[in-house]
């Protein structure tokens, strides 16, 4: 029997050609159809809840998608894009999927009209390159000639479309100076802002606007004894990694003795051992002990006496935190070479204060005037659990925004300004092609148009019309030399009017574009070269693992 | 042409658009709903039974609320609202719940006028700046001091209240309370802990009248040996220990090997000796009365009776706490390091005392007690944990003035007071409630009080800011002379909570419901391999078909 006269049996469905293709796109479609109302200062909030009840109330692209149960595969290819973006850059993730989706449809098309999908690819590639290239060398903008305002203005853009909108005024000053607080010259010299240096806390109670920022860092435990002071100052701090309880043989040691006597001797050392490293911390000048691990009650004491604050259970993150930011050494042990154990004094670190303060109804250490300083924390106050998460994460974007707007050094005007502008060019670039790829190009320069038409729709404005007079400034703006400015004009969606959105300040870091674009691209091309799927039907026996 | 492309799991419902608004409005106003009559002196009480019978009767909103399960995914974020607010002040957690639930009410109506949510709450949030603006207006400072005042204060706070015709009764113990633990940080801020110096005991039996806030500490044990040690000691001098007065092993796992018969009686003997090792070094102070969190020997119990001290055992480690505040001992933890300054002298008198069938423990007289007791006596454990529940508020509204000493009136005339238009008819739901509540004609008394309120806004004078509603007779009256009063800050909290919520539950316009708790996202991919060789291994047996 030949081999090709039977049909291959595969348990499963299998798809391909156009359907795949069609299907493909349909369910990236409407994955961005998800995310779609949550673009722009106008879009609203999606509220998501899982099996056991808990909310989850978002306006973040990633968030939505991570939440969401999305079963598709190439579907799932989108959501794993917005994370990519979450993590390179933070902000836009909403942007991106949505750009990617349109892309997607737009290439359907043309593979519809019989254009190869490899020829749609190349002309993508081609578009995007020369998207990036011309937004590098056009259109952004120095920041050195903005100064802070622009950085301000920067995150100010990421956060309006947020929850945090109505008072971005206040949360884009706060977030400004927190990235500032954290700046830092590595070895190389190259200054950096590490986000992770800035402890955001939350606290229920009081109003969005009584959120402050804190310079130090802020611990979510209270003191380990009533007895102990509420406030040291000057501070040195102790890090240590280790228990302060009853010294104990680790792996269950069995000691035995013959003589009765020595039983309690080893009951008595036990207790000296703790209390004897205790001494040395104290004796080392420590006024504030910071422990990953417990310490014992019988310990606490020592402290109190000494009229030193002790914390047990810090978080290991925050202890690194803590360490890095008052110059102390995280201490695990105290043996040394000698097979001693000591405690220098130079293992500590040093802060203006530390005080024990209640924030709603908890407890929290502040360890304020750190020596270093490069870390800060940001206490947010709303009216319930569910607000603070999600402040907490526009207030994440907007620090990931100003970090980048900083380390990248330049910005664009946002809006759909961008956007507008590059579609523009690239429509004119695929006219000067004689290949294949124009068509692509000029695709891709129409897809591109997507993020004004949804701002414009989402804030209810006629998009339509908004989309055309936007291209058509831009339109002079690339043909005349002397209407150079025009290339700054973005949407303006409160009052659905186009105005020049870099004056007006919504400005957004070159790079979070470039990014957008880059990934939207790579993603698109991804599924677009999908022809085949097999989706096979799940064996029996798996079902009881699932 | 070709099936529907699923992309999300069939378990998952959405909703989106107007729809979703509507919903939101409708869960939270129902949650509103639920606890409207609990709002001013007028209201009632509503009786829970929880899933394992047993009964909650109350009519603090957060905790009818909490007691409630609740399905819809706004109406928990309401829920949470008046947890907020119960941590952050103790107090207005009704108000905050209605005043909600009424400003996404009045929003449902711009929304059906096609206004888009975010100029809502852009509105909104105006409205609240102004609206803690004019609070800061009309608000007026008083003296700490005065205590009529701040009486008179508690007082109103607790009129909404079960406890209301113990008014000043229960103003009165939630006032010594928290003035006791007071304590000034200097600077004129002051720091009142209620959750751990004030403690308030419930013992069944009695009147209510008979409680009393004890000028020191109480708690529910008895001397460890009735008989022998003394139950009444005047000025005792007290030692307070965390460590166990009893032979305790050590950490480390130690076998001892005995070869000779007499070790025996010497390890026995070395547990004997450690043991009044102890007592001795604590005897060398002279205490009256030992107390320990821990356990006490048979043979400690000897030792302290035979030198005539009291000891008390297995305290809980918070009650130790209070009476260190309490009588200004320090909690030792090894009786070798005893010092004089630890031992707590503050204290006027120690006695056991026989309430009903148990015995209680009061060390009481304090000189100057930074913690305390609050003896609640009351006819059933249900009424007990009502007046509680009462007296925590009332506590939190003491320490409210306490910490920030400034005052706006009561009654609904504060809600009365600003001229925006849509956040305006929503702060009215709390004037309205009263009036509902208390039974008169609604929509009389609220024109007259709108009268005034106007009449007032348009000739800035100010004099009618302070008319409100007396919630008893549902007359318009200056609140100043009825002594009605709310703390600011329990007032601005609630304003800032109410609307912030409102905004966030607007901003949604899309639900997602039945989302799988996420499991790892490596735990699917890994599964991909196996599944398609299991597959290819099927496919032979099918060929043959």
């Amino acid at each position: 029997m030949a081999l090709g006269s039977q049909p291959l049996d595969i348990l499963g469905d299998r798809q391909s050609g156009q359907d795949v293709r069609t299907q493909n796109i349909t369910a990236c479609q409407s994955v961005a159809n998800i995310v779609k109302t949550s673009l722009g200062p106008v879009g609203l909030d999606k509220m998501l809840v899982d099996d056991i009840g808990d909310v989850t109330i978002t306006n973040d692209g990633a968030t939505i998608l991570k939440m969401l149960d999305v079963e598709h595969p190439a579907a799932k290819v989108l959501v794993e894009l917005a994370e990519l973006q979450d993590r390179e850059v933070g902000d836009g993730t909403t942007s991106v999927v949505i750009v990617a989706a349109e892309l997607l449809k737009r290439a359907n098309d043309l593979v519809k009209n019989k254009i190869h999908p490899t020829s749609v690819i190349s002309g993508y590639r081609l578009a995007m390159r020369e998207a990036c290239k011309y937004v590098e060398e056009k259109l952004a903008i120095k920041v050195d000639k903005l100064g802070k305002d622009s950085l301000v203005n920067c995150a100010k853009t990421s956060m309006s479309s947020k929850l945090l909108s109505g008072d971005s005024d206040f949360f884009a000053n706060m977030v400004v100076d927190a990235v500032q607080a954290v700046k830092m010259t590595n070895a190389r010299g190259e200054i950096k802002y590490p986000i992770k240096g800035i402890n955001i806390l939350k606290a229920h109670g009081k109003s969005a606007k009584e959120s402050y920022l804190l310079k130090g860092y802020a611990l979510n435990t209270g003191r380990a004894a009533q007895g102990m002071p509420l406030k040291v100052s000057p501070a040195r701090i102790a890090c240590l990694d280790f228990n302060l309880q009853k010294t104990k043989m680790q792996l269950g040691v069995q000691v035995l003795v013959s003589d009765p006597r020595e039983l309690e001797k080893i009951r008595q050392r036990e207790a000296d051992m703790t209390k004897e490293r205790i001494e040395k911390i104290l004796k080392a000048g420590a006024n504030v002990v910071l422990t990953t691990k417990g310490i014992d009650d019988m310990a606490l004491k020592y402290f109190v006496e000494a009229g030193a604050i002790a914390v047990r259970r810090v978080r290991k993150e925050d202890l690194r935190h803590v360490a890095k930011a008052t110059g102390a050494t995280a201490v695990s042990t105290f043996a040394d070479m000698e097979g001693e154990e000591t405690f220098d004094s130079s293992f500590l670190g040093y802060a203006d204060e530390v005080v024990e303060e209640r924030i709603a109804d908890d407890d929290v250490i502040l360890i304020k005037g750190t020596k270093t300083s490069s870390a800060v924390s940001v206490i947010l106050r709303g009216a319930n659990d569910f607000m603070l998460d999600e402040m907490d994460r526009a207030l994440h974007d907007a620090l990931c925004i100003v970090k980048r707007t900083l380390e990248s050094n330049s910005v664009v005007a946002g809006g759909g300004a961008v956007e507008a502008a590059l579609s523009v060019y690239l429509e004119y670039l695929a006219t000067t092609l004689g290949s294949r790829e124009q068509l692509a190009i000029a695709e891709f320069a129409e897809s591109l148009l997507i993020i004004p038409k949804v701002l414009a729709v989402n804030a209810a404005k006629d998009a339509t019309d908004l989309v055309a007079k936007l291209r058509a400034y831009h339109h002079t703006a690339q043909t005349k030399a002397d209407k150079k400015h025009l290339s700054n004009m973005g949407l303006d969606l409160v009052n659905g009017k186009v105005r020049n959105n870099l004056e007006a300040g919504v400005i957004e870091p070159a790079m979070s574009k470039v990014k957008i674009l880059q990934f939207a691209t790579e993603a698109a091309i991804t599924i677009l070269r999908i022809d085949d799927m097999i989706k096979l039907a799940k064996d029996e026996s798996q079902d009881g693992q699932d | 042409m070709q099936s529907p492309v699923l992309v999300l799991k069939d378990s998952l419902t959405r909703e989106s658009g107007s729809k979703v608004h509507h919903a939101n409005i409708q869960a939270s106003k129902a949650v509103a709903d639920i606890i409207r009559t609990t709002l001013g002196p007028r209201s009632m009480l509503k009786m829970l039974l929880d899933a394992q019978g047993g009964i909650v009767v109350t009519n603090d909103g957060n905790a009818i609320l909490r007691e409630l399960d609740i399905a819809h995914p706004a109406a928990k974020s309401m829920i949470e609202l008046s947890r907020t607010q119960d941590e952050e002040v103790g107090d207005g957690t009704t108000s905050v719940i209605v005043l909600a639930g009424e400003m996404l009410h009045v929003a449902e109506a711009f929304i059906d006028k096609k206004y888009h949510p975010t100029v809502i709450c852009r509105a909104y949030n105006k409205a609240l700046e102004d609206a803690l603006a004019v609070l800061d207006q009309i608000s007026m400072s008083i003296d700490v001091n005065d205590r009529s005042m701040m009486l008179g204060l508690v007082k109103s706070c607790i009129g909404t209240k079960f406890t209301s015709q113990f008014g000043d009764l229960i103003a009165d113990l939630a006032l010594d309370a928290t003035t006791t633990v007071g304590v000034d940080l200097g600077q004129g801020i002051r720091e009142v802990d209620i959750k751990k110096y004030i403690k308030v005991e419930k013992i069944p039996g009695g009147q209510l009248e008979d409680s009393k806030v004890l000028k020191g500490v109480m708690f529910n044990k008895d001397v460890v040996v009735p008989g022998k040690m003394k139950r009444k000691i005047v000025n005792p001098r007290i030692i307070l220990l965390d460590c166990p007065l009893e032979y305790k092993k050590g950490e480390n796992q130690t076998n001892a090997e005995l070869v000779r018969e007499e070790d025996w009686a010497v390890l026995l003997k070395m547990e004997e000796e450690y043991i009044e090792n102890l007592c001795v070094q604590i005897l060398k102070f002279k205490p009256d009365l030992v107390i320990t969190e821990k356990g006490l020997s048979d043979l400690a119990c000897h030792y302290f009776s035979k030198a005539g001290v009291s000891a008390i055992r297995r305290l809980r480690k918070t009650d130790n706490n209070r009476i260190a505040k309490a009588c200004g001992a320090v909690i030792v933890n090894r009786p070798d390091e005893l010092q004089e300054s630890d031992i707590g002298t503050g204290a006027g008198l120690f006695e056991v005392k026989k309430i009903g069938d148990e015995f209680f423990s009061f060390i009481v007289d304090c000189k100057d007690p930074k913690a305390c007791t609050v003896l609640l006596r009351g006819a059933s454990k249900d009424l007990l944990n009502e007046v509680e529940r009462n007296l925590q508020d009332a506590m939190s509204v003491a320490r409210n003035i306490l910490k920030h000493p400034k005052l706006v009136p009561g009654g609904g005339a504060t809600e009365l007071t600003w001229p925006y238009e849509a956040a305006a008819v929503a702060f009215e739901a709390i004037p309205r409630t009263l009036a509902q509540n208390c039974g008169v004609n609604v929509i009389r008394t609220m024109t007259a009080l709108q009268g005034k309120a106007t009449k007032d806004v348009m000739h800035a004078t100010g004099e009618n800011a302070w008319t409100g509603i007396d919630g008893n007779s549902g007359e318009i009256a200056d609140m100043k002379e009825l002594k009605i009063w709310d703390a600011y800050n329990v007032k601005a909290q609630t304003f800032k909570t109410a609307i912030e919520a409102a905004c966030m539950l607007l901003r949604i316009d899309d639900i997602v419901s039945g989302i799988k708790k996420r499991q790892a996202p490596g735990s699917n991919q890994p599964s991909k391999p196996t599944i398609e060789t299991e597959g290819d291994a099927d496919n032979e047996q099918m060929i043959p078909e």
